[in-house]
């Protein structure tokens, strides 16, 4: 490694420590790098504009944003719970599991963890403290848990992101995550039972057979959201970006048609929030988009081959290291930083290894997500205190064992490659 | 901004023709939202950081570390810029694939954007050193 590549790391870290954007801390330190190596400065600028307008997947991630966010304001969340209700809440520590089956049909629509707590955080929580049935900081710790399943299934915000640094295909990785998707949802229903048997929470009453067609029907224009999406991607009659497309215009028109409870004032509100929401991570990229570059010119994927080379790794250390990295990472970066920074550091490695690029990308996700809810930095931790006024403390108290359960889910399928790959390789992946 | 996204629905809709501009218009929108919203929609406490030290620290090290951050950043931006302009400037013989429209001028965005950072920058380091530290609510900036 040559001594600017390093100083352009050194000011990237030092800056972004400082309280830096990360973004901005990037494009710093590689305009320093240009600077010290003698290149021309105005390829910052070429890389994050032609970098910005060639990527055509990118666009999937404002949509998506977007459908979340009107989803958010349209309320949908209210009839699904009824529904949920009418599938689980027979069961011991139900409202748990409710709120569990409520996150996998929300995971099925947004791609967005932080999207799934705001919309279903504060009525799940409410619902479940209700007469002091359960305590406050368990229902906060499995809101926020089951929240985190929101971007392994399909759709996924972080999946597209990983799309691009690693160039494999948007709509295999969605279905990469079905299952672990549904393994993890497995995994936490499995902790609620045990902590609901050990706390004696209360079991809802079963709503009787003749209201169920009725609650189906009103709950019907959500479920379909995640049919119209993977039908579309995989029947290939859309693209990704296209699906995200469809789905903000779907969400839309089931807000104004369907439930006709959004308002103007309510839609400028998630075109807002939407907008803030993609310039925060825009300049993110852009920001990756010229550090990649610097990466590329010092020839580290290179560097970091050889290297491994000497050490003898075997896929399946390397895959234990990587779950260990980052999930130590996790506690102390924001999940989007891991993806576009820390990642393309691994791929090269995972790629020389013969790791299938696919099986890594939803292993990578899924323990980034876990990231989301481990202290001290674990975003949706900070946003579901806000929610329930409940200390921070407790929740991560309660938020623990479902931590260990999903971290177990996390090494069944890093270790059993199938659980990722078989779906995808039914619908036809090559890996 | 916020038509961007309508309009980028709208195009997708489009699509049924095989229409290149609508793609062209879409990606544009794109570079023009986020570079635009980055400067001028964002808020502080909107922006993706590592905030757990500046979170904890006092006032007056906060103070000092805004004066850091801002003086790296208008330097190095303000370095840049004068190429940036060159690479923008030169693109003048370009034009885009469908629509036509002179690349220099799609492309300005970004030395808006770079104008734009380094006044925003100088702007909280002057702050800084008058005493005023800006205040980071823990990390709302994340789109995950």
């Amino acid at each position: 490694m040559t001594s600017p590549f390093a100083l352009c790391i050194y000011t990237i870290l030092g800056l972004g420590l400082l309280g830096l954007p990360i973004g901005y801390s990037m494009i710093a330190g590689s305009i320093l790098y240009l600077l010290l190596a003698n290149l021309d400065l105005g390829t910052s600028a070429e890389q994050i504009l032609n970098g910005l307008y060639s990527s055509y997947v990118l666009l999937a991630v404002p949509l998506f944003l977007f459908s979340a966010e009107l989803m958010n304001v349209s309320k949908m969340t209210d009839q699904l719970l009824r529904f949920c209700d009418m599938l689980v809440g027979r069961f011991r520590g139900g409202l748990g599991h409710i709120n569990i089956v409520q996150s996998i049909i929300f995971a099925g629509m947004s791609g967005s963890a932080i999207a799934d707590l705001a919309a279903t955080g504060r009525i799940s929580i409410d619902m479940m403290t209700r007469n002091n049935r359960y305590p406050v900081s368990y229902a906060a710790a499995i809101t926020a848990a089951s929240a985190v399943i929101g971007p392994i299934i399909p759709p996924s915000i972080p999946m597209v992101l990983y799309a691009l640094i690693s160039d494999t295909s948007v709509g295999y990785l969605f279905l990469g995550g079905v299952i672990p998707g549904l393994l993890m949802a497995l995994a936490q229903m499995v902790i609620n039972t045990i902590m609901a048997h050990r706390h004696n929470f209360p079991v809802e009453k079963p709503i009787p057979l003749r209201e169920w067609p009725a609650i189906t029907a009103t709950a019907i224009p959500a479920l379909l959201m995640p049919v119209i999406l993977l039908g579309g991607i995989y029947g290939g009659v859309m693209t990704p970006t296209e699906a995200a497309a469809v789905a903000a215009a779907y969400a839309f028109l089931v807000a104004v048609l369907w439930y006709r409870n959004i308002t103007a004032s309510d839609t400028y509100l998630a075109v807002l929030n939407s907008a803030r929401s993609t310039a925060s991570i825009g300049m993110l990229i852009a920001g990756a988009l010229v550090f990649n570059y610097v990466v590329t010119i010092e020839q580290i994927p290179a560097t970091v081959r050889s290297l491994l080379a000497g050490y003898d790794l075997s896929p399946t250390m390397f895959l234990l290291w990587v779950n260990i990295i980052l999930l130590a990472l996790g506690c102390l970066l924001e999940g989007s930083t891991i993806i576009l920074v820390i990642l393309p550091i691994f791929i090269p490695t995972a790629k020389a290894l013969g790791i299938d690029l696919v099986h890594f990308g939803v292993i990578a996700v899924f323990n980034i997500m876990i990231g989301l809810i481990t202290p001290p930095y674990g975003l949706l931790l900070f946003i579901i205190s806000a929610i329930s006024g409940a200390p921070l403390r407790s929740i991560i108290r309660d938020t623990m064992p479902f931590v260990i359960a999903m971290i177990v889910a996390l090494a069944i399928i890093t270790f059993i490659p199938e659980t990722v790959l078989w779906l995808p390789r039914l619908m036809g992946y090559k890996g | 901004m916020f038509l961007c996204f309508i309009l980028q629905i709208v195009a997708r809709y489009v699509f049924n023709y095989p229409l290149g501009w609508t793609d062209e218009v879409s990606v544009l929108c794109w570079i023009w939202c986020t570079l635009w919203g980055a400067v001028f929609v964002l808020r502080e406490r909107d922006e993706v950081r590592f905030d757990i030290i500046y979170s904890n620290a006092s006032e007056k090290t906060r103070r000092i570390f805004t004066i850091i951050t801002g003086i790296g950043t208008v330097v190095l931006f303000g370095i840049a810029l004068p190429a940036v302009i060159a690479y923008v400037t030169f693109l003048k013989v370009e034009r885009s694939a469908y629509l036509g429209i002179r690349l220099d001028i799609l492309y300005s965005i970004y030395v808006l954007f770079s104008v734009a950072v380094i006044v925003r920058y100088a702007a909280l380091t002057w702050l800084a050193l008058r005493g005023k530290a800006p205040e980071i609510s823990l990390g709302s900036g994340s789109a995950l």
